[in-house]
This record gives structure tokens, C-alpha cells and sequence, in this order.
């Protein structure tokens, strides 16, 4: 009893540390801590299987000397702009489309529960169902070629950067869904009448009031969305049928060699990238009222 | 837009708007003179603020038509039909300045940015806002957002402007004060107004037309004046407040002079001038609150047997500065209120409790219309369609 009231009369300054304290604890432990043994493995020496204790700029050296590092950036880059373009445009859509077309809570709580519907199954079963469907002989080929839009099967669907696309499309729309769904529900749907009595059309409703108002959902829709193709090989590795490779996918090569002071000084690099696309965002986007409501 | 300036006059003909079994708006026709300041009053669901959005054409009527200024509007958007609409919570957007805000509407039909500047300048200095052109919505105050929504709905130069609720957001001092500058501005602008309230007061103090309405039909349209004084039915008597309502069955009929017999065994003389009520029939009738005047009733006295004279107990007693509102329980009736001038009340004050006569003359009897079903059911105020 009397520790309790001990307790309650503890500073306000104590108790938000007691609150957001287990959770530092946990972020330093499993994610400061290995943070900082990658950064000094990414300067040690290796040979053949085995680390060597050291601090050289080798690996760094090496990394920013290579040619190949600068492709892999541009197809990781290439892949994060044509996904974040295409999941913004769906999640903004779909979005829209919940908040202010469908009345019914309901109905909102279904559809939405329908976009998780890729999440209900593990990732390699979601990959390797894309073969039947997208291969040479697979669902979507037979089915165009029946209709008579095409005569022969398509190969660019699987193992090429459009599977690829697909699939991280796939993956990660319900990320911007959800984000640029909770801003955009707070918006006072009389703000849209407004605006059409001030004599805007529908387009320019949604171009003058609804994507500013939603700035904040996208920006952590896209956060989301950036980091998630930016840090995935696995995807990659699957769909390009090993035929593109990405600074992750070569990351984990690199991995599965045993190379790991190269990888380390790799994803140092990755995470700085990475540090520095979201704080960009965040400096566009104010994303903290989104957080305060 | 249109080189002649058209009227905002506004015709409503049979019109009805259905959600599904709902029917929201029951074939209503009413004609509002261009440059009137109208007020639609009813409780909420009574299809008033859905007139309102049709007008704006944020609603589409499910048949009837709409005229303003003599042509049909149904199926136009709300920018051709000169309308402008200020909404209950202002629908100012939070991610504008006040100057943009108000120019917002300029924008949209294309005006560069330094013209539609100057004219938002110009009409924010008419409603005295000019100093809060910076600032964001948020950073002011219920009543400055209000004069914003105005400033941003009068800058178009509409022809007509519909109000819905338009100071239920507002706290007294201010809803008195922005009544009177509504009514200001309607003048100034000499415009069409039409402003949906569920205030009587409010609807009484700045209408030149008044409609009082229940369940999706009009109870009755006219001026404010006669709408307080000569309300056509039980149901706008009792809305409208400031009346008894009293009805009884017709027992005889001489000259232009009928008794009625009350439920409880009183008598009313009212003139029914020119018809005759059949006999055995039930009328209903008003008596401003005003005109009652209250006497303390002498046990065992047959007072009942004379005319508009009722007997009752002293119930509440409200002192409101220049009157006392005095209620009186009078067996068989829901509510009978005397508003007693102050100097008169307190030469002898009331208790409750005391048995109390309270009577009124004959001429101060206003005869209402409407069946016993309509007189009975009471101004619902259950929310429904709004």
C-alpha cells in the first residue's frame, strides 16, 4: 500500500521515464548494441573463413571504388521509386475509396481485413504461389492466351523485374493503405462539400484538400514502403529467378560466403542511406500531428 | 458571371426527398422572396437542414423541383447555381490560411493569386478580420472562424446563402452578437438568406420569413409577428413557445361567441368569428403567456362554471429580470405557464403550492387549426435524419 502511494507521488518526470523505459532498454540491447558491433566489425580485416580483429578502410574502400555498388544502388533505387509510385497511387485510391465511399463501419472493417489478406500465409508460400500464376504456362498466361489477346506466353511475368514489382506491390500496399487511411479519416468530410461549393471539381477536391490533408499518412505510408524494398533480398532473390540483384540480396551473398567485415561495412552504408531518405520525409512531413491527432 | 445580375428568388415546388423508406422531405412548396432573410425552424429530423443541402446541391431531390431566380437549379453543381453555403462547423481547411481560405473560392474559378488576394483582403476588412490574414483556422476563436466561413461564402458574390445552424457552435454572448451581424450583413449585401436553426428565439429575432416545420412538411410560413401571435396549429404554438395551448369540446354556439367545455370540467368562451363549430366537436385555441393574469384562488369557490377561468396549484416559479414565469399545475393540461410582469408579481409574490385562479379575456383567445392527433403529439425532438 504505501510503496504504491510512494510511488504515485514520484515526479511526473520519473514516471514517463519508468514508462518509456523498458522499451529503450530492449531497442538498446537488440538493436544499439548489435548496431555498434556491426559498425566494428565493418572495420575489420578477413581472410578466407575467419575474422580478423583490426581497423582498416578496406572494406570501405572497396565499396566505394567498386562499380558494381553503384548498380546495385540503382536497381535497389529503381525498384523502391516504381513500388512506392505504385503502392501510393493504390493506398491512396483504396484509402479514399474506404473513408468516403464506404458508410458503413462494417463494411470498412471487412474491406479492410480483405487487404490483409496477403499477410494470412507465410512469405515463401506467397512467393512460390506467383510461379504457377505468372510462368510460361501459369494461370495468367492460359488466360489471355484463351481470350485470344495474345498467341504466344508472355516471359517477361516471371523472373524479371515486373514479377518483382508485382510482388512487392503485393507485399507492402496495405502499408500505405493503413497510414494514409488514419489521416485521411479524420478529415471533416464537410471540408469536401466546402470545397465543391466553393466550386471545385472532384479532382481538384482531392488535389486541394485531401492530399494535403493526408501528407502525414503518406509520408509514413512511403517510410513504410521504403525501407521495407530497401532491406528485402528475399523477394528479389525469388521473383528476378536470381537474375537482378540488390544491395541487400548482394548483402546476403556476401553473408552466406562468410564475408562478413565487406557486408558489414555494406549495411553500415545501407542504414545510413536508409537514416537519411527518412529523415528527409520526415523534414518534408510533419508526421508528429499525425502521432498527436 | 452572368452580366445581368439574377434575382435570388427561390421556388420550391413539391419538393421531396426520400431515403429509402425515410421520406425526409414531404412535398414541400414554398416561395422565398429575393432579398428575404429566411429562417426554416423545426426540431432536428424535420427535413430542414435537408432542404437546405438541396438548395445547395449537396443533396439530390428524389422529385420536385428547385428555381432560383425563376430557372430550374436540380442537377447543377452548387458553382452554377449562385448559391453559397456556410456550414455548421465552418468547414474552414485547416492546412490554409485565413486569407487563403477565403480566397479559395476565387482560386478555383481561376483568378491569379494577387487578385484573389486583394478581394479576400477586402471582404476580411468587412467583417473586421483583416489583422488574422496569416494565421491559421485553428489559431481563432469560434467566432472569428465563424466570420472566416462568412467572408469565405460571400466572396463570390452569391446570389443566395444558406446557412445551416450557423451559431449552435457559438457561446451566448457571441450567438446574440453574430445574429445581429448576420443580419447586418444580410442587409448590406441585400442578398437572399436562408438559415436553418432549431432556436425559436434565434429564427424569431432575424427572419423576415419564418417556416416552421415537422416531419418533412411545412406547419406553417409567414412573418415572424404572426407566426409568435397567431400560430396556425397546436404543433407551432407549442414550438414556437410563449402560448397555452388549451382545446375543448364545442358545447354551444351564440353569435360569433362559442363555449367549450374543458377536460377537467372548465369552460372557455372563445369568437369564432363568422363559422360555426358543430356541436360536440373539439377545438383548440392559444393564450399568449403573457395575457394570463393569476389571482389566489379562495377555497371552495365555483369559479369553474365561469369562462376562461382555470384553477391550479403553483408549480415553479422562474424570475427571468422583467417577468416572472410562473407554472401552474392545472389538472388535465401538460403545461400552463403565466409570464407575470415583474412590478405586478411582486406586490403579492406567489409560493408553490398556493392554489391560484388564473384567467385571461376573451379577445386575447387565438383559435388554432388541426385535428386532436396533431394537437396531442408534441414537437418530437428525437435526432434522426439532419
Amino acid at each position: 500500500m504505501s510503496g504504491w502511494r510512494r510511488l504515485a507521488k514520484l515526479q511526473p518526470q520519473i514516471i514517463s521515464w519508468l514508462e518509456v523505459g523498458p522499451l529503450a532498454l530492449i531497442l538498446l540491447l537488440f538493436f544499439g548494441v548489435p548496431m555498434l558491433i556491426v559498425l566494428g566489425v565493418s572495420f575489420f580485416d578477413y581472410g578466407r573463413v575467419q575474422m580478423i580483429p583490426a581497423f582498416i578502410f578496406d572494406n570501405y574502400i572497396e565499396l566505394f571504388t567498386s562499380s558494381l555498388t553503384l548498380r546495385l544502388y540503382l536497381t535497389t533505387l529503381k525498384y523502391v521509386v516504381i513500388v512506392w509510385a505504385v503502392t501510393l497511387v493504390i493506398g491512396f485510391t483504396v484509402a479514399y475509396f474506404l473513408v468516403f465511399h464506404v458508410r458503413s463501419l462494417l463494411w470498412q472493417i471487412g474491406l479492410f481485413l480483405l487487404c490483409t489478406v496477403p499477410f494470412w500465409t507465410s512469405n515463401i508460400i506467397r512467393m512460390i504461389s506467383w510461379i504457377p500464376f505468372l510462368g510460361r504456362h501459369g494461370v495468367f498466361n492460359q488466360a489471355l492466351m484463351a481470350v485470344g489477346l495474345i498467341h504466344q506466353p508472355l516471359s517477361f511475368l516471371l523472373f524479371s523485374d515486373f514479377a518483382v514489382i508485382v510482388a512487392y506491390v503485393h507485399l507492402n500496399t496495405l502499408f500505405m493503405i493503413v497510414p494514409i487511411f488514419n489521416s485521411m479519416a479524420r478529415i471533416d468530410p464537410s471540408l469536401l462539400e466546402a470545397a465543391s461549393d466553393a466550386g471545385a471539381g472532384r479532382l481538384r477536391v482531392v488535389r486541394e484538400i485531401v492530399l494535403p490533408l493526408s501528407k502525414t499518412g503518406i509520408a509514413l505510408g512511403s517510410i513504410f514502403v521504403i525501407t521495407l524494398v530497401m532491406g528485402d533480398f528475399f523477394v528479389v532473390k525469388v521473383m528476378s529467378g536470381g537474375q537482378s540483384s540488390t544491395v541487400v540480396s548482394a548483402l546476403s551473398t556476401e553473408i552466406a560466403s562468410l564475408q562478413y567485415p565487406p557486408a558489414a561495412a555494406s549495411s553500415v552504408i545501407l542504414v545510413v542511406i536508409v537514416a537519411l531518405i527518412v529523415s528527409a520525409i520526415l523534414r518534408l512531413v510533419d508526421v508528429r500531428k499525425e502521432l498527436t491527432g | 458571371m452572368n452580366a445581368e445580375r439574377k434575382t435570388g428568388e427561390i421556388e420550391l415546388v413539391n419538393l421531396t426527398k426520400r431515403y429509402g423508406e425515410t421520406v425526409a422531405v414531404a412535398g414541400v412548396n414554398l416561395t422565398i422572396p429575393h432579398g428575404s432573410y429566411c429562417c426554416l425552424l423545426g426540431p432536428s429530423g424535420c427535413g430542414k437542414t435537408t432542404i437546405l443541402r438541396m438548395i445547395a446541391g449537396h443533396e439530390t431531390p428524389t422529385s420536385g423541383d428547385i428555381r432560383i431566380g425563376g430557372s430550374s437549379v436540380v442537377g447543377q453543381p452548387p458553382v452554377r447555381r449562385g448559391t453559397a453555403m456556410m456550414f455548421q462547423s465552418y468547414a474552414l481547411f485547416p492546412h490554409l490560411s485565413v486569407l487563403d481560405n477565403v480566397a479559395f473560392p476565387l482560386k478555383m474559378r481561376g483568378l491569379d493569386r494577387d487578385r484573389r488576394h486583394a478581394a479576400a483582403r477586402e471582404i476580411l476588412s468587412k467583417v473586421g478580420l483583416e489583422r488574422f490574414a496569416e494565421r491559421l483556422p485553428a489559431q481563432l476563436s469560434g467566432g472569428q472562424q465563424q466570420r472566416v466561413a462568412l467572408a469565405r461564402s460571400l466572396i463570390t458574390n452569391p446570389r443566395v446563402l444558406l446557412l445551416d445552424e450557423p451559431l449552435s457552435a457559438l457561446d451566448e454572448y457571441l450567438r446574440l452578437r453574430m445574429r445581429g451581424e448576420l443580419r447586418r450583413i444580410q442587409r448590406e449585401f441585400g442578398i437572399t438568406f436562408i438559415h436553418v436553426t432549431h432556436t425559436q428565439l434565434e429564427a424569431i429575432a432575424v427572419a423576415d420569413m419564418l417556416v416552421v416545420m415537422d416531419q418533412g412538411r411545412i406547419e406553417q410560413a409567414s412573418g415572424p409577428r404572426e407566426i409568435f401571435d397567431q400560430p396556425r396549429s397546436p404543433y407551432v404554438a407549442r414550438f414556437i413557445g410563449g402560448q397555452n395551448v388549451l382545446g375543448g369540446i364545442v358545447e354551444s354556439v351564440a353569435d360569433d361567441i362559442t363555449l367549450l367545455k374543458g377536460d377537467q370540467g372548465a369552460r372557455f368562451a372563445i369568437r369564432t368569428n363568422g363559422s360555426r363549430p358543430a356541436l360536440g366537436s373539439r377545438l383548440y385555441f392559444a393564450i399568449r403567456r403573457d395575457r394570463v393574469s393569476l389571482s389566489r384562488a379562495v377555497e371552495n369557490e365555483t369559479s369553474s362554471t365561469i369562462p376562461n377561468f382555470v384553477r391550479g396549484t403553483v408549480h415553479a416559479i422562474e424570475y427571468q429580470g422583467s417577468y416572472v414565469k410562473v407554472t401552474v399545475d392545472v389538472p388535465g393540461l401538460e403545461e400552463f405557464v403565466a409570464n407575470v410582469s415583474d412590478g405586478a408579481y411582486f406586490v403579492d409574490p406567489l409560493e408553490i403550492g398556493q392554489p391560484v385562479l388564473a384567467n385571461w379575456k376573451m379577445e386575447d383567445v387565438h383559435r388554432l387549426e388541426g385535428d386532436e392527433q396533431a394537437s396531442t403529439a408534441q414537437p418530437r425532438l428525437e435526432t434522426a435524419l439532419s
